[in-house]
């Protein structure tokens, strides 16, 4: 046992741990696509901003959609990412903790460098074409320091999984300066999810495509550059994925490689979904009028199953660390119930909203 | 103790008030302000101001930029920095507040879509449409603060929570309902703080004159009614701690002078707010300025009482700062702080090494060497010896410190620790006089007495003479066993000698002192 692993919460789980892994899978979810629309999004945006693409109108058109969507994705992705990360911490906050105090500073930094993206984006988003040149430099910082952020966040769930790093970090300097850069883990983690960022993204730009109903032409252009960028960007992402289970710790990839019928299974199922998504994003890009619907909802899925297998590889990790059913649990049933039925009203209260706006043209 | 500590020079409750009133601050605007455009938008269109209308509209924008990315990233970065702070504390409350955080969520999330589809919509929706949208944002914002109330007042008074361990017990503890009278009325001075500023900056028109005159208005009311408010806090506050009073005369050294602070932010705001008040018309930049420094004034005494009279606990009577549960005290007692200590380095050999592994644990949770609360004006005053004497008192000082549970050895591990850290040069007083005399008393009576509040030492000292004191100073072990012996060199003595003999002697020039 490391010594330096937190004593367990003697508070009880307000409900049984399953339920708690749920709602994170359920909400990081919504996190992920929200992400992916931003830093995917936004790196489409920052490539036709410092290109000059061949089909102008296209090319415009693609600076513009995406620039108007990037702070309403900023708020999502934020709005979305403090659920999974509450359920995080009350799974897995000793060693969340632990390694956010070892990053100290690069960990508070997230919360500056939310807030200079966030500005930067809506400086975009409403001064756009009269900031002339300095708009690709505007949506460079914008994206930059989302990515940032993510690479923290990488760096963050990455060290929290290897408490024998710990106390040589700590000890070495407590000032909170460290990043996890010596590990394996890292990079393919990292760039597995910003490359799946860019391909989900990609498809999102195709189905804001179906809104261009005006124009045909554009339209199915706007499709083939975002399936364009898809099959580019899981082309690659199939190889750093393949880096990232090479990168597992050993014991953490046999249970990829057949020692673990779950984990196995999820990877099978993860890779088959990934070909399936390249087909599906192959057939309509040669026939852009076809439904994205089956594209669009496989890749949901897809995005699900890597959310399962990224829990296995912390299971596999943490084994013998963090057991989540010896966890004491005392369910809150009158605020669970509280909790859901508010949740059922708050989706439906925003749903009402966002399609009373979606509804009305602009005037 | 059971986390590591991030050493930040400055503190890291420093840090954490920094992030915390900044987001407070916008957090109380961002309440209050929903109310604000609901009502002036239905102002304006029953009145078919399109001028107004406009303005609203303008307003809008500033308020969707300063809620949605400012306030909001900054209510994740209270999180943030209270999980690397104190990570124990935030475990728990999970634990305990996990649901109610998970409501709170929901209302964030109608909060942040309603404020998107109301800027997004006054181009595209109808206008009754809109209105709702305004309505349906100022609830659930509301309701936002309605919830977190119940989980920042658990944490200083959780009340019956303590016995019974339920949700409901703890969130409509006996702070709760001031609490939230005090908010909402900080909501509605913010409103009209929002209001003032953002009109400072528009061309002077009938519609700026008339959002003036408004925000003012709630500005002086809301000010007002937080001031109507607070002896209700004050005695729900007593009622649940049942210490308040000697907390409030000084047993915890800064309280007094931020309870001064809060009142003076107050007064401040409430009186800038009569300028445009009574000449809407000359409401000018610099007043709006000068109003949102005097509310962080407010903001930043109001919410630092709150902290300071949680000490030297983060869930009171619970969790100490330091990550201690208070039952796990007796097991630290009979064990030794090591067996507390997760973070001890192995290569640490000497006292000192060890001893820096527990300043980290027990003491840097709440201290610094330099920064905010910090410890090296005290230790620069006392040798190794005395410091070890010292620890075993802790809980005999003002401050609420918590009790030192370290055997003989870990004492001396920890006292070496502090006494090789210190810098003996800082123990040079200042040529002033009267600020020398200062010093050796803050480092010495001080950390236990005041001279008129608490524990009130003046009464003892009159009548005495300088040879009295000099006589007392060796005696001082046998006047109360919890006392010290005093190891004071010639020069420190003089210093606390001078201070002794104007105190006995100028009883009525001590107005400025009494609350020290």
């Amino acid at each position: 046992m490391n010594p330096y692993v937190p004593s367990p919460e003697v508070l009880p789980l307000p409900a049984p741990a399953p339920l708690l892994a749920a709602l994170l899978h359920l909400t990081f979810l919504v996190h992920l696509l929200f992400m992916n629309g931003l830093l995917g999004g936004g790196a489409i945006l920052l490539g036709s901003l410092f290109t000059r693409g061949g089909d102008r109108e296209l090319h415009e058109t693609v600076i513009e959609r995406i620039s108007k969507l990037l702070p309403t994705l900023f708020a999502g992705t934020v709005t979305f990412g403090v659920a999974p990360l509450l359920f995080l911490q009350t799974l897995y906050g000793g060693f969340f903790y632990t390694s956010s105090i070892l990053m100290g500073w690069p960990w508070f930094a997230t919360v500056p460098l939310l807030i200079v993206g966030y500005y930067a984006a809506y400086l975009n988003a409403f001064r756009g074409r009269r900031l002339g040149d300095r708009r690709r430099w505007t949506v460079a910082l914008s994206i930059g320091c989302a990515a940032l952020v993510g690479f923290a966040f990488s760096n963050n769930t990455t060290l929290m999984l290897t408490p024998e790093k710990w106390s040589r970090l700590y000890f070495a300097s407590p000032g909170g300066l460290h990043l996890n850069l010596g590990s394996a883990l890292l990079w393919p983690r990292f760039l597995h999810m910003a490359l799946g960022a860019v391909a989900v993204a990609g498809i999102m730009l195709a189905l804001l495509a179906r809104r261009e109903r005006a124009d045909a032409r554009l339209g199915e252009a706007l499709v083939r550059r975002g399936l364009d960028v898809f099959l580019a960007a899981t082309v690659v992402n199939l190889m750093v994925g393949f880096w990232y289970l090479l990168a597992l710790r050993e014991d953490v990839r046999r249970l990829f490689m057949g020692g673990s019928g779950h984990a196995t299974g999820l990877l099978g199922l993860g890779t088959a979904l990934s070909l399936v998504l390249l087909l599906l994003a192959w057939r309509v890009r040669s026939a852009p009028t076809h439904s994205l619907k089956p594209l669009a909802w496989s890749t949901a899925l897809t995005l699900a199953v890597m959310i399962l297998m990224r829990d296995a590889a912390r299971a596999g990790y943490l084994a013998g660390l963090a057991n989540l059913q010896e966890i004491p649990v005392r369910t809150q049933t009158l605020s669970l119930a509280i909790f859901a039925g508010l949740l059922l009203g708050g989706i439906a209260t925003v749903v009402w909203m966002v399609r009373k706006l979606l509804a009305a043209p602009p005037r | 103790m059971n986390f590591p500590v991030w050493e930040l020079p400055m503190g890291g409750g420093v840090l954490m008030a920094l992030v915390s009133v900044l987001h407070v601050f916008v957090a109380h605007l961002a309440v209050g302000g929903g109310l604000w455009l609901a009502l002036a938008e239905r102002s304006a269109r029953r009145r078919s101001d399109a001028a107004l209308l406009s303005l609203v509209k303008s307003q809008s924008r500033t308020f969707l930029l300063l809620t949605l990315v400012f306030g909001a990233i900054t209510g994740v970065g209270i999180w943030t920095t209270a999980a690397l702070i104190s990570p124990q504390a935030i475990l728990a409350l999970i634990r305990i507040y996990l649901w109610g955080w998970a409501m709170e969520w929901v209302f964030f999330i109608v909060e942040i879509a309603a404020a998107l589809v109301y800027w997004y919509g006054w181009e595209r929706l109808d206008a009754r449409t809109h209105q709702i949208v305004g309505w349906i944002y100022f609830v659930a914002a509301y309701i936002s603060l309605v919830i977190i109330n119940g989980i920042v007042t658990f944490m200083l008074t959780p009340g019956g929570w303590l016995e019974n361990r339920e949700f409901w017990t703890g969130f409509f503890n006996p702070t709760y309902w001031p609490s939230l009278a005090l908010r909402t009325a900080a909501a509605a001075a913010q409103a009209g703080l929002f209001v003032l500023v953002t009109a400072a900056f528009l061309k002077r028109d009938d519609a700026r004159v008339w959002a003036t005159r408004r925000g003012a208005v709630w500005v002086a009311a809301g000010v007002a009614a937080f001031a109507a408010a607070l002896p209700w806090y004050r005695s729900a506050l007593t009622g649940a701690i049942p210490d308040w009073a000697d907390l409030a005369a000084g047993a915890i050294p800064v309280l007094p002078r931020v309870v001064t602070i809060m009142w003076a932010g107050a007064a401040a705001t409430f009186l800038l707010a009569l300028w445009p008040l009574a000449a809407p018309r000359r409401w000018h930049p610099a007043g709006a300025v000068l109003l949102v420094a005097s509310a962080l004034v407010l903001f930043f005494g109001g919410e630092w009482v709150r902290e300071a009279a949680r000490k030297p606990y983060t869930i009171h009577g619970y969790l100490y700062t330091t990550g201690l549960r208070v039952d796990q005290e007796p097991q630290v007692a009979a064990a030794g702080v090591t067996a507390f200590t997760r973070w001890r380095d192995p290569a640490a050999t000497t006292p000192a090494e060890r001893g820096r592994d527990l300043y980290r644990a027990w003491c840097l949770p709440c201290h610094t060497h330099d920064g905010y609360n910090a410890m090296r004006p005290f230790l620069a005053h006392r040798t190794e010896a005395e410091v070890a004497d010292f620890l075993s008192r802790l809980h005999h000082m003002r401050a609420r410190m918590p009790a030192w549970h370290g055997n003989v050895e870990e004492t001396a591990d920890l006292a070496a620790f502090l006494a090789a850290d210190t810098d003996r040069g800082a123990a040079v007083f200042p040529a002033d006089r009267g600020a020398a005399a200062r010093l050796a008393w803050d480092a010495h009576c001080g950390t236990c007495h005041t001279l008129d509040a608490y524990r009130a030492l003046r009464p003892s000292l009159a009548g005495n003479s300088r040879e009295d004191f000099e006589a007392m100073l060796d005696l001082l072990p046998d006047l109360a066993a919890e006392m010290p012996a005093y190891g004071g060199d010639p020069v420190e003595r003089g210093h606390l000698l001078d201070f002794l003999t104007d105190a006995a002697g100028t009883a009525e020039a001590a107005g400025d002192r009494s609350a020290r």
